[in-house]
């Protein structure tokens, strides 16, 4: 590219001529990452097209199928140069529209024409098979260290192994107060309240801490902390699209009962190869297991409705970043530039989903959502709102074609569709694919004993209600005195004994359909046909009982239109329109007694009925990914954990695992966690509990006296912990927790973003989707539902505001002092005063008490507002904001209190977790 | 060696460093957070200065955009053929159907649907003629934007590749709606360029939606949350989110409380040395409270003149909303906002696929004088140097009519990736001039033809910026991402 040549001239004119230039120089600081960038990916450890690597000087004058690249000193005889210098694209490489630059090609022909020399002691690139990450963890054995009694479990033999490599002294231990707020927030997500910390400062026995910690770990908070962690990972996303319309785009309406399925099951301790198997294929592993099948939410979210190959790349993309740690996108339109995973792998991948639908099912106590509508061109389709979303194979012979170019509509003629299949590299060419039998509750949700139980008690509420009704028009009829009135209650009678006896018909039909499903699909004796005859016929008859009702109807609006004044214009059209109403319902009722002896037998199914079968795709997929063997699957996952709790991943690039992807910083560790982790059933409370029982948790962030310039100033090796800042979803919830109004109900339907500073429910239940978030969990940096595989955390003005202004803090703040002053009088006859006030302030929005300092700078500061308010006008005072359900306390030292808690609300102290 | 990866998603790095204030100042820099790029590699990965990578022609930008795809037959590419051939077919014209050429299959991508017909041509529904001694054709429905046609370049030759709305955000952020999103124009400024004034925001977006879609035109995607749009309201009680103290609580009040935070958080920094972010904290609230006066009186119009209100439409009822939003885009240039985007439509408005005369002139109606106005208020005040003035739609309109079964008549013009105007104005831009054709019908942009990231590449490329120089480590941009500027419309 021109833009770059003036650079160019510059780096030349810098580099000396040959005679005393260094090789190492030009060779590695400019041609290497040329080659790297353009030509490794076929000419490299991953691929040697036409025999050549391009990987180390040696093997570039060594040369490949046409003999030596390069000609030291040459450059007319120079394969490489004729190559990259081609007219004919078609002979140029690199290939198709990633020519080198100009640049680029002088700096190749000045390289080759100073000698082509490299450095003698270079390395080939690694055979891509030999990639750490796609060989198997073995569990290392804890490596022995000098400073032995810092060691707690093996995690921190790992660590100080590290330490003493590099000659880093850890730091102490975390003081009692901040290792216990670290704790509660890192596992719950809340704050310990002033009583915890009392309580925990005050316990000297060895295993106080142990102790918080099983409690901790069996608070459902757990589930809802780690879930928000997870639903990062697995983007978990309300339904979006065109929210306004309402139209249902993308993911789907009712995916909550995803992300509750995964606050329940980590809160149950299910083991993650479950909960990775059963997101993937709950349907086919467990399909009579109501509880879980809304895991297969992690593919349901994907789903978009305009375009079908748009949820299929979505789903192949994030099923590999996820679980495994791999790029597959890459592959989509081309071979793997990095890992050993062929284009066609990516569609064998593919191949896995492609029979997969969305289904509705219907849930206990819940309106039916009815069948999963097809798209139709032009059509908006409003999320449901009821009932449960979930996968299912529909197409069960589906194919799926190569396509080029990441062109779904470039699909190869000719080429034959491709056979389901994981990554060769990973040992996933061939699995076993065997098709599931389900069970007919599966497959025909209507046999569930839940619908039966509901239809019949529907309709004999309704048949009570009628039979009411009935009793209340023989008691009016009873009750009339004169013939007008007694013609009024007769008609209505009719219509009410001709609703209960419909009612009746009603629970009739529903309970020979039901003895007709029993027969014809649950084995029960009978005789299949005639009961489905009669359950066709009792359907009959309740239509039949329904057309009377309407005929009841319309014969009395015509009684009523009648006995009006008939000089009356509008009476008379009454009259008209009743007379014709009479007549279609009388023609409706005919109609339906003509039918009712047809002999047939069927009947309207409890709900739609499905294909009988899985293809199995899937169920092999989730095994094979959540097996032992597979190389990937628990190091992502304890790679996830690792990074929650120290703010730093060992692979730092967390959903790529591949030779692009980040080297891990342990890598022996993380193979011990994750060999760990299988052998403990996958159960990640006790990677949890072992993760923050460690010293190396325990030590403390910062140390107040200036430390000696470490080694490694990015704390790499972890030689103290990470300060972290709370997530968005931790601070909103602190707040409220803090301030003693945080709602604890745990799970249901998604909550109106609106509603975020006035509802204190926990943040992870309101919703969250591609159209938007939460605005004050947006300003600190909440989860992109579209990508999430580690955060961002940014520090902006607008947070200090949200802090300052927004009716969360200020409010709370409020409520908070009101609760603390009325703790403190209430306390051992000494009455509440400024310094107990700081004291309990700090304690419970800081966990900690005020330094001497603070101490006094906050007295002062109660000092300075409460004289300004003393100061101030009443009117002032009494001023409010417009919907204000707290407002400020107009007693002048209250208020200044109110401005204490609330500036500690904003202290970084509050933000971070240290 | 490093080595790029395929759209690999770590973006939390790149807010590091970048300590250009605002929201610029999103202080990554901290110890546990500079990610992988400095220590997996050799080469360090250095976030942008905040220096451009050459000498700019304009420091800020206003990019006004009309949702919905205004009609560019209507506006500002009349074509005489479409009067000629008006209700004929395609075919019965004297030039090739555009339909059959390659281009049509080529360019586009549909998200959903097939193609809809339109093979009738629509005749043009309203005259036009020359104007400015450049004798650039312009439609009659600008009578005061055709008083400037000599200081603008028009672009006639713009396509996208999405024959539905989707193309909005494409234009802001370069993708089809098939493909992962990329980060917007002006976040991408924000990112390189950072702010000229620390007290206000360096992007803002100005204008009303009801469809919350809307927002992914000033979304940084994963530039992080940092380098998106701010969204500031024309109304002085609510200027951006949480900007005003609450009725509720005194002016010294709160002075005093910031006070008191900034003094315990100093005392935090003392006891906790090794804790960079506390530095930060500590200027964001500083900066926070700064804001607080800055942003309403960046918005407070009570010192502008008549005059200049008049030049802008206000004084009227049906131009008053788009006049107010482009004085304001005005003065936050002038105070030293990068990249305004004055959004100057509802959401869809101009999308005539019925009554195309009346939705156009009534649009048109509402927006070419407070457009004109502005315009001529740069000039004036001596702003037209340093400010770029972008103005756009996602698409353009079919040269046929649209034919669907639930219409009774036919009167508009469907969507139309394929060709469409955009123009532009102020710094570094060449006035009086057409760059660009399409073909006689108005169907194909045929000559000089512009994917939307050639817009972005000139607006970049006039602030100083090589858009690969911005790249990021792990996120593969592809060449088409960057565009090439459109040289041939630069002074």
């Amino acid at each position: 590219m021109p833009r770059t040549l003036p650079l160019v001239v510059v780096i030349l004119l810098a580099t000396p001529s040959s005679s005393h230039a260094s090789d190492r120089g030009i060779y590695s600081r400019d041609i290497k990452p040329v080659f790297s960038k353009h030509c490794y990916s076929c000419h490299g450890g991953l691929k040697q097209e036409a025999g050549l690597r391009l990987d180390t000087g040696a093997l570039i004058r060594k040369g490949g199928d046409s003999g030596a690249a390069v000609m030291p000193s040459d450059i007319n005889n120079s394969l490489i140069v004729d190559r990259i210098t081609a007219a004919d694209e078609s002979e140029r490489m690199p290939p198709e529209r990633e020519a080198l630059t100009d640049a680029q090609i002088l700096l190749i022909k000045s390289w080759i024409a100073q000698g082509a020399k490299s450095p003698e002691d270079e390395a080939a690139e690694e055979d891509p098979r030999e990639h750490w990450a796609f060989k198997r963890p073995r569990r290392p054995k804890p490596p022995a260290v000098t400073n032995a009694k810092w060691v707690r479990n093996p995690i921190d033999a790992f660590i100080a192994a590290q330490h003493e490599k590099r000659d880093l002294t850890p730091f102490p231990p975390a003081e009692k107060h901040v290792l216990l707020r670290r704790v509660y927030l890192d596992l719950i997500g809340l704050p310990p309240t002033r009583a915890e910390l009392h309580d925990f400062l005050s316990d000297n026995s060895p295993d106080a801490y142990e102790r918080v910690i099983d409690r901790l770990l069996d608070d459902v908070a757990y589930g809802e902390r780690w879930g928000r962690h997870w639903m990062d990972v697995w983007r978990y996303s309300d339904w979006y699209g065109r929210r306004r319309v309402p139209d249902s785009l993308n993911s789907y309406g009712q995916i909550w009962r995803w992300r509750d399925w995964i606050v329940r099951s980590l809160n149950d301790d299910k083991g993650y190869d479950r909960m990775v198997m059963e997101m993937l294929a709950a349907d086919e592993i467990a399909p009579a297991d109501d509880e879980n099948i809304v895991a297969t939410g992690f593919i349901a979210r994907n789903f978009y409705r305009w375009n079908y190959n748009t949820w299929m790349k979505d789903t192949v993309e994030h099923t590999g970043k996820a679980f495994l740690g791999l790029t597959l996108n890459c592959c989509h339109c081309h071979d793997h530039k990095y890992d050993p995973i062929a284009n066609e792998e990516y569609f064998r991948f593919r191949a896995f989903f492609e029979p997969i639908e969305i289904r509705h099912d219907r849930v206990p106590g819940e309106p039916d959502p009815g069948l999963y509508p097809k798209y139709s061109y032009g059509k908006a389709y409003k999320p449901i709102t009821s009932g449960l979303v979930r996968i299912m194979d529909e197409k069960l012979d589906a194919e799926t074609f190569v396509y080029t170019g990441g062109e779904a509509r470039n699909v190869i003629p000719d080429r034959p569709p491709v056979i389901p299949a994981g990554m060769a590299i990973l040992g996933g060419e061939s699995l076993k694919i065997e098709p599931i039998e389900l069970p007919a509750t599966s497959w025909y949700p209507g046999l569930k004993p839940f619908v039966r139980r509901e239809e019949i008690e529907k309709a004999k509420t309704d048949l009570a209600k009628m039979r009411e009704t009935l009793a209340k028009a023989k008691q009016l009829l009873a009750a009339a005195t004169d013939e007008a009135t007694k013609d009024a209650a007769e008609l209505t009678l009719r219509v009410d004994q001709a609703n209960a006896t419909r009612a009746e018909a009603d629970l009739a039909a529903v309970q020979a359909r039901i003895h007709a499903d029993e027969v014809r699909y649950q084995g029960e004796p009978g005789d299949a046909d005639e009961l489905a005859r009669r359950a066709s016929r009792a359907e009959r008859q309740a239509k039949l009982e329904a057309a009377r009702v309407e005929f009841a109807r319309a014969e009395r609006a015509l009684a009523t239109a009648q006995r009006k004044d008939p000089a009356d214009e509008k009476a008379q059209a009454e009259v008209k329109t009743a007379e014709s109403k009479l007549a279609t319902t009388k023609a409706a009722l005919s109609k339906t007694e003509e039918v009712l002896d047809t002999d047939t037998t069927e009947y309207t199914a409890f709900s739609p009925l499905y294909p009988k079968q899985s293809t199995g795709r899937r169920a092999a997929l989730a095994k094979w990914i959540a097996d032992k063997q597979n190389p990937l699957t628990a190091r992502v996952a304890i790679n996830h954990i690792w990074l929650r709790h120290f703010g730093r991943a060992f692979v730092e690039s967390t959903e790529n695992f591949g030779r692009s992807g980040a080297k891990p910083t342990h890598p022996e560790l993380l193979d011990w966690l994750a060999v760990e982790l299988m052998e403990k059933g996958w159960r990640m409370k006790e990677i949890h509990r072992m993760i923050v029982t460690s010293s190396t948790y325990r030590m403390a962030s910062n140390v107040a006296s200036p430390h000696p310039t470490s080694s490694d100033p990015d704390n790499v090796y972890l030689w103290r912990v990470n300060a972290k800042r709370m997530e968005a979803e931790v601070l909103r919830d602190s707040v409220l927790y803090a301030s003693g109004s945080l709602d604890a109900t745990v799970g249901g339907k998604e909550i109106d973003q609106s509603l975020g500073l006035t509802t204190p429910r926990r943040s992870l239940y309101f919703e969250h989707h591609g159209e938007g978030r939460m605005q004050f969990l947006d300003l600190f940096d909440a989860a992109d539902p579209c990508d999430a595989y580690r955060r961002t955390t940014s520090i902006r003005p607008q947070q200090a505001l949200a802090m300052a202004n927004s009716e969360l803090a200020v409010q709370q703040g409020r409520l908070l002092t009101g609760k603390l002053i009325s703790e403190l009088n209430s306390q051992d006859n000494a009455d509440e005063h400024s310094t107990r006030f700081v004291n309990a302030a700090f304690e419970q929005v800081l966990s900690r008490p005020p330094t001497a300092t603070e101490l006094a700078a906050s007295e002062a500061f109660l000092q300075k507002q409460t004289d300004l308010f003393a100061s101030a006008s009443a009117e002032d005072l009494a001023a409010t904001e417009k919907d204000e359900a707290v407002a400020p306390s107009t007693d002048p030292a209250t208020r200044a209190r109110e401005n204490l808690v609330q500036a500690l609300f904003s202290h970084h102290d509050f933000v971070t977790i240290r | 060696m490093p080595k790029p990866q395929c759209n690999h998603i770590q973006r939390r790095t790149f807010l590091a460093d970048v300590g250009m204030g605002f929201t610029g100042l999103a202080l990554g820099a901290l110890s546990h957070q500079n990610g992988f790029a400095r220590d997996h590699s050799d080469t360090a990965f250095t976030p942008p200065n905040g220096e451009p990578h050459f000498a700019p022609k304009a420091k800020n930008v206003i990019w006004v955009f009309l949702s919905g795809g205004y009609s560019h037959m209507e506006t500002f590419d009349p074509k005489p053929a479409l009067v000629k051939y008006g209700n004929k077919t395609y075919d019965e014209t004297a030039f090739p159907n555009p339909t059959k050429d390659p281009l049509f299959m080529l360019r586009s991508r549909a998200v959903v649907g097939g193609d809809r017909p339109h093979s009738k041509i629509f005749p043009m529904q309203i005259g036009y003629r020359k104007h400015g001694e450049s004798g650039i054709e312009v439609t009659n429905w600008w009578p005061n934007l055709a008083t400037c046609v000599d200081d603008i370049a028009f672009v006639r030759s713009m396509y996208t590749t999405d024959n539905d709305h989707n193309a909005e955000f494409q234009m802001h952020h370069g993708r089809h709606k098939l493909d992962p999103p990329e980060p917007v124009l002006g976040s991408w400024i924000h990112y390189g360029l950072g702010t000229l004034n620390e007290n206000l925001p360096a992007f803002v977006f100005i204008g009303q939606y009801k469809d919350t879609r809307v927002r992914w035109d000033f979304d940084a995607n994963y530039l992080g949350p940092a380098h998106s749009g701010v969204e500031l309201s024309l109304d002085p009680k609510k200027p951006l989110p949480f900007g005003i103290r609450p009725g509720s609580v005194l002016a010294r009040e709160q002075e005093n409380q910031f006070e008191f935070i900034n003094q315990l958080n100093r005392l935090s920094a003392v006891e906790y040395p090794q804790d960079a972010e506390v530095q930060a904290r500590i200027k964001s609230y500083e900066l926070a409270f700064r804001m607080q006066m800055s942003v309403p009186d960046a918005l407070d119009m009570s010192g502008e003149t008549t005059d200049t209100e008049r030049l802008y439409g206000i004084d009227n009822k049906t131009t008053a909303v788009y006049g107010r939003r482009l004085l304001t885009a005005r003065r936050l240039a002038e105070r030293g906002v990068r990249f305004t985007l004055a959004y100057l439509s509802d959401y869809g408005e101009w999308d005539s696929h019925l009554d195309l005369k009346k939705n156009h002139a009534r649009s048109c109606g509402r927006v070419d004088k407070p457009v004109a106005g502005l315009l001529k208020d740069l000039k004036r005040r001596g702003m037209w140097d340093d400010t770029l003035v972008v103005f756009c739609t996602e698409f353009g309109r079919t040269p046929g009519v649209e034919v669907r079964d639930a219409y009774k008549v036919y009167t508009g013009r469907d969507h139309h990736p394929h060709g469409f105007t955009v123009w532009l104005a102020g710094g570094g831009i060449k006035g009086g001039m057409v760059h660009g054709r399409t073909d006689e019908l108005g169907f194909h942009a045929v000559e000089d033809a512009h994917y939307v990231t050639d817009l972005h590449a000139t607006v970049l490329h006039l602030l100083g910026l090589d858009p690969h120089r911005l790249d990021i480590p792990g996120r593969k941009r592809l060449e088409i991402d960057y565009g090439n500027p459109i040289t041939q419309i630069m002074a």
